[in-house]
């Protein structure tokens, strides 16, 4: 946090006010601005926080990179225009538009020219002296992890970092997922941007961690009585967690064969929910304190044997089907097709998985014996993402001793997309002279029921970088403990030679392996 | 939401028919196959005795509970001599929400006249329901401050009491007031209770609070805050109270005394205020037309001992602009979003943490209030 850094001088103006959410004046330089990111995501979420009026009054937006056409900055406002014509959660409102792209600037350049950095570097001390900013930097890399040295590497040789924020200046980095490909090339790029960044300057973002209802669940969690006492393994049952994605690989092959849905999601995403769901209270909101209890459930997670990764996880590729009646093409087909279009060769036999199921145990006090089942798809049949807590079944006596009418278990349902909301499952008595119990579902939806659009997960994350409140970010042990926890798994893969995973059609939900894996523990997956 | 609301008026009833007309108002919305959702996050009780402004509190009602679904008791109390039963209409407020299934808002409007609104706070009572927070929106011209028990009693069971000082008939008095009644309606609460107070003026000026914390940031402009010479708050007409909380919030975040005051009603406010770096002038400007808010901030300083000027403008309805005179960097704008009546209530109502800065600027604004009465 900015309040707590040696020598700051306090602002009385700001004091009584949460520090956390006090962005500071900077520049914010993108990498990588001709990106799909960019376009989509960062500009509509700058713009929007513009429009909300929660950008800092000294700021400006500059992009790096190489792709434009023409006059630099004329590119990129007209590419941020349209990015936020398509994507932003507001509409374009063109005299707020005609403000935002006044601060909005691009110096074309590769990563690797020493002289293109040299270009950003003056430019960037224009942009100080014309909009009043003190030097304040928020470096975005929103490239490729294997562009990522060479970029921390330039940025230090050109002296555009700061060895430590001071009491007026700082220098930040957001460093995208996907961080590494494995622990190796993980601990590669940590080491790399901590070359230039200490730990305190850098912000690994996974937006999954901006979205309210993750950032809810804490909250669900500990400022709730009724819940807490109820979530260990003496009345849970077990947890699911989900991320299911309608959409193919699409445009995205080239980035995604070889990576893979494990990689892809579930290092990432799905551990980070799962770690929000099961972290033990923090004694404070601290971003260190709230990260140390997100670290330790990591720590917790069973690691996997060569035999646990046959029995606890499948992974499986979709092949065609139908996806909202539109007739869609398998995996390795889209493969094809875009290598063959960018002229190289592809590859005939591609493993990777574009579904994974696993099994996972938390070994502590609270969690032992409670399964967490984790699945993440493309192509099924449609997108939506949960983690669903199931409680145990009540003692078969009353109410549950019949065995022809089962009674449903109690679910609490986090829903986290489309529709961010909760909801929990009971039972209740049909009215009417007999006894019969119904499962009635409790809901609560954020948008009907606060009424409001949430901001996009974006939005929240860069101000907390301006802010610099690291609490939703993940941290370098948090990355690596991630990825310590899935390598048995990459190895067992890597080492078992398949040439054919197994199949799912597109628009079902998964391979028969993925039932069977949870079928083998007498549950089911839930239908969403 | 898909759809604007939609209501359905209903004729006037006698109170003990009230909740089953809303359940049959409610039923009547359900076609065929769709579900229709009661959506109340809170009771949004409003109380207005102003009959100029009852068709502007109507019209606001749907945009509000678009935003923060309620349970709406609308009590109307015409002060006549007549004395009559209380009397109740209802309506929904239902838009399309996911799979066809309506979310409505309920609304209850109650009538009362005479002397006293003694029974409409009984029948207030009535109406509340249970285990959801309880707003009190004070619609009414009056200071709530000099309101007298009609506000203490609708207060009765409100954790929040929302009112806007904005067009207060006498601003010193009602300015001078509130710091006290808030304290004391404090500490009038039992064990276990809370409650907050939100002048919606104060929201308005978020957005100024905010760009001058940033621009006056020592860390941005070093030594500024630590050697103002003079400030000077321009407002438009019935806006003196926005300004006087302005002030008040500057005194209250840099220990400012003040030493004495002058008023000339309708054309300025000027006092002159002990700061722990010296003396400085502090003046409120009333503009003569234009629109009811804040307007411009002048800050005269001596940052770094080279005087310099600090200028905030409201430039439009959607920006705040920032000039430093003699500085080279360009002008600077904050974007802000149009802060309509119906929006500002429907934030208030969700946010319900106590605002320890607005007590303090409530408190300061009090003594610069006393100090032009003497």
């Amino acid at each position: 946090m900015s309040s707590e850094k040696a020598g700051k001088i306090e602002n009385p103006l700001a004091s009584g006010v949460q520090q956390g959410l006090i962005p500071q004046p900077c520049i914010l330089v993108i990498f990588g601005a001709a990106g799909d990111l960019s376009w989509r995501k960062l500009m509509p979420a700058i713009y929007n926080l513009n429009m909300d009026g929660l950008l800092p009054s000294n700021f400006a937006l500059c992009g790096f990179g190489i792709g434009a056409q023409g006059d630099g900055d004329t590119w990129l406002r007209e590419r941020a225009k349209s990015g936020i014509e398509k994507f932003s959660r507001q509409p374009l409102v063109q005299s707020h538009y005609d403000d935002f792209e006044r601060c909005v600037f691009y110096i074309e350049g590769s990563f690797n020219d020493a002289q293109a950095y040299s270009r950003l570097k003056a430019k960037l001390e224009e942009l100080d002296q014309q909009f009043g900013i003190p030097g304040n930097r928020v470096f975005y890399f929103a490239v490729p992890p294997t562009v990522v040295e060479i970029c921390v590497s330039r940025l230090k040789s050109e002296g555009m970092v700061l060895e430590e924020e001071t009491a007026t200046r700082f220098t930040r980095v957001i460093v995208e997922k996907p961080i590494g490909r494995d622990l190796e090339s993980a601990k590669a790029v940590n080491a790399a941007v901590a070359t230039a960044f200490q730990e305190e300057q850098t912000y690994r973002i996974d937006h999954y961690l901006g979205k309210e209802t993750v950032q809810n669940m804490m909250v669900l969690r500990f400022a709730n009585s009724i819940f807490e006492p109820l979530l260990n393994g003496k009345y849970i049952d077990h947890v699911q967690i989900t991320v299911a994605e309608e959409e193919g690989v699409g445009t995205r092959v080239g980035y995604y064969e070889g990576v893979g849905a494990l990689r892809d999601m579930v290092q990432n995403h799905l551990l980070q929910v799962l770690c929000m769901i099961a972290m033990e209270p923090p004694y404070s909101l601290a971003p260190n304190v709230v990260r140390d209890s997100k670290t330790e459930v990591l720590h917790c997670l069973r690691p996997f044997t060569p035999g646990d990764v046959e029995r606890s996880v499948v992974r499986a590729q979709y092949i065609a089907g139908e996806v909202h009646g539109n007739v869609v093409p398998g995996y390795r087909r889209e493969v094809t097709d875009f290598f063959s279009k960018i002229g190289k060769t592809a590859p005939t036999d591609s493993t990777t998985e574009t579904f994974v199921a696993i099994r996972a145990y938390i070994d502590n006090w609270r969690w032992a014996g409670v399964p967490f089942y984790i699945r993440t798809g493309k192509r099924l049949p449609k997108r939506a993402s949960e983690v669903a807590i199931q409680f145990k079944d009540v003692p078969q006596i009353l109410f549950n001793a019949n065995p022809d009418v089962p009674l449903d278990p109690n679910v609490l349902t986090v829903n986290i997309q489309p529709e961010e909301g909760l909801a929990l499952r009971i039972g209740a008595k049909l009215p009417g002279p007999k006894v019969r119990i119904y499962p009635v579902k409790m809901d609560f939806n954020y948008q009907t029921g606060f009424g409001k659009d949430n901001p996009e997960a974006y939005e929240r994350l860069i101000l907390d970088v301006m802010a610099g409140d690291a609490t939703l970010f993940m941290r370098r042990d948090q990355v690596e403990a991630a990825w310590r926890y899935l390598m048995p798994v990459l190895d067992a893969w890597e080492n078992s030679r398949v040439r054919y995973l197994p199949e799912y059609r597109s628009g079902t939900w998964g391979p028969l392996e993925a039932d069977r894996l949870i079928e083998a523990d007498g549950r089911r997956w839930r239908l969403l | 939401m898909t759809q604007l609301p939609t209501p359905i008026q209903h004729e006037t009833l006698p109170l003990d028919r009230i909740e089953e007309e809303l359940t049959h108002v409610l039923q009547s919305f359900r076609e065929p196959g769709e579900l229709v959702h009661r959506a109340r996050m809170s009771n949004l009780v409003i109380f207005c005795d102003d009959a100029d402004r009852v068709d502007e509190i109507q019209e606001l009602i749907p945009k509000i509970v678009a935003v923060h679904p309620a349970r709406v008791i609308l009590a109307l109390h015409g002060s006549t001599e007549k004395e009559g039963p209380v009397t109740g209409s209802v309506t929904a407020w239902c838009s399309v929400g996911e799979e066809k299934a309506k979310i409505c808002s309920e609304q209850v409007t109650l009538y009362s006249s005479g002397k006293t609104a003694d029974h409409l706070i009984f029948a207030v009572r009535g109406l509340i329901t249970g285990d959801l927070p309880t707003n009190l929106w004070w619609a009414s011209p009056t200071p709530p401050a000099l309101a007298g028990s009609i506000l203490n009693e609708a207060a009765e069971h409100a954790q929040q009491i929302i009112y806007d000082s904005i067009g207060w008939v006498d601003p010193a008095r009602g300015v001078a007031a509130t710091g006290a009644w808030v304290g004391s309606m404090e500490r009038s609460l039992s064990r276990g209770q809370w409650r907050v107070f939100s002048d919606v003026n104060w929201r308005r000026l978020k957005f100024w609070r905010r760009i001058l914390t940033q621009t006056l940031d020592p860390n941005v402009l070093p030594g500024a805050l630590d050697s103002i010479a003079e400030i000077e708050v321009a407002h438009g007409p019935h806006a003196v109270v926005q300004a006087w909380l302005l002030v008040g919030w500057l005194a209250s975040r840099l220990g400012w005394s003040v030493t004495e005051g002058h008023m000339r009603p309708g054309v300025d406010i000027s006092w002159t205020v002990q700061a722990p770096h010296g003396s400085l002038v502090v003046c409120i400007d009333r503009l003569p037309d234009g629109p009811s808010e804040v307007r411009q901030v002048r800050v005269r300083h001596n940052a770094g001992g080279k005087p310099g000027v600090l200028t905030v403008s409201a430039d439009g309805g959607d920006r705040l602009s920032v000039v430093l005179e003699g500085e080279e960097a360009s002008a600077r704008t904050l974007a802000i979003r149009p802060q309509p009546l119906d929006e500002l209530i429907a934030r208030q109502l969700s946010d319900r943490e106590r605002d320890s800065v607005f007590r303090d600027s409530i408190s300061f604004a009090e003594t610069f209030a006393r100090s032009v009465m003497r």
